[in-house]
């Protein structure tokens, strides 16, 4: 205890040490940032639409690459990731699936971090991971 | 501050409630490009046909408002865990607010002239 509290923020932070949960509370930062600029350069590369068909298709070669597929892969599985454990989020706050509020004794184990909880995390990441693998499949029309 | 002039707690709504209508509109938006061939949809004909299309102009439109509202506030409430006081929360806040509207603008700006065909040749 002693040791976190000197830690401050970045104890807080630390994805290695609070479970899966830590771990979902930065994906779901981070893939929120990831579409948040991947949306702002979508909206800036079908722009290009207006200048004419030579500018539309030099911009789509852009895309056209392996560098382009693994960048269109992983936004794939960032917004399924993002949308899986969102929708958890929103069931959590609408108060479902998180147990009943009761007194707290030791050892102090929280109930809404529970097993179901868990297995939306687990079963977001997997929804992504497939969903990679068949955006890879249409992109390179397998 | 925006929490004057709106409850946090209504504005979570908005978030929740964007969200889930922008993940219809985006299987949509996909499930168009799917069925008709990726490669052959990213055509430049086909991709002016599409805006060319009033219903699918107002799916893209809609797409554009919910997805530009939901990642802005995303985005504010990410930089508020990060930092609080008075000054900052405003900064953020109506920072945040002005470059949603821009990218609204920007991107409906490209709808409506590519829907009402004033594209370069």
């Amino acid at each position: 205890m002693e040791k976190d509290r000197k830690e401050g923020i970045r104890g807080m932070a630390n994805p290695g040490r609070y479970g899966i949960e830590r771990v979902a509370y930065w994906l779901m930062r981070i893939t929120g940032l990831g579409l948040l600029f991947y949306f702002i350069g979508h909206i800036y590369e079908t722009s290009n639409l207006l200048d004419g068909k030579a500018a539309w298709n030099s911009m789509l070669e852009l895309t056209q690459t392996t560098e382009g597929h693994i960048f269109l892969t992983l936004v794939i599985g960032m917004c399924v990731f993002h949308t899986g454990n969102g929708i958890r989020l929103m069931i959590g706050q609408a108060g479902f699936g998180i147990g009943k509020p009761g007194r707290a004794d030791y050892p102090y184990t929280p109930k809404s971090l529970n097993m179901k909880g868990k297995l939306c995390i687990y079963v977001s990441i997997g929804l992504a991971a497939l969903a990679m693998m068949y955006g890879l499949g249409v992109m390179y029309d397998v | 501050m925006m929490s004057n002039i709106m409850r946090e707690s209504h504005i979570m709504k908005i978030h929740y409630l964007t969200a889930l209508v922008a993940v219809g509109f985006v299987i949509i938006h996909i499930m168009v490009r799917i069925t008709q061939g990726f490669a052959n949809s990213l055509e430049f004909e086909s991709v002016i046909a599409n805006y060319k299309s009033i219903p699918y102009a107002i799916v893209l439109e809609a797409m554009l408002i919910l997805i530009s509202v939901h990642g802005f506030n995303g985005l504010r409430i990410i930089l508020l865990e990060l930092k609080q006081g008075n000054a900052y929360e405003n900064a953020v806040t109506y920072g945040c607010l002005v470059a949603m509207i821009a990218l609204i603008a920007y991107g409906s700006r490209t709808i409506i002239m590519a829907s009402m065909g004033m594209v370069e040749a």
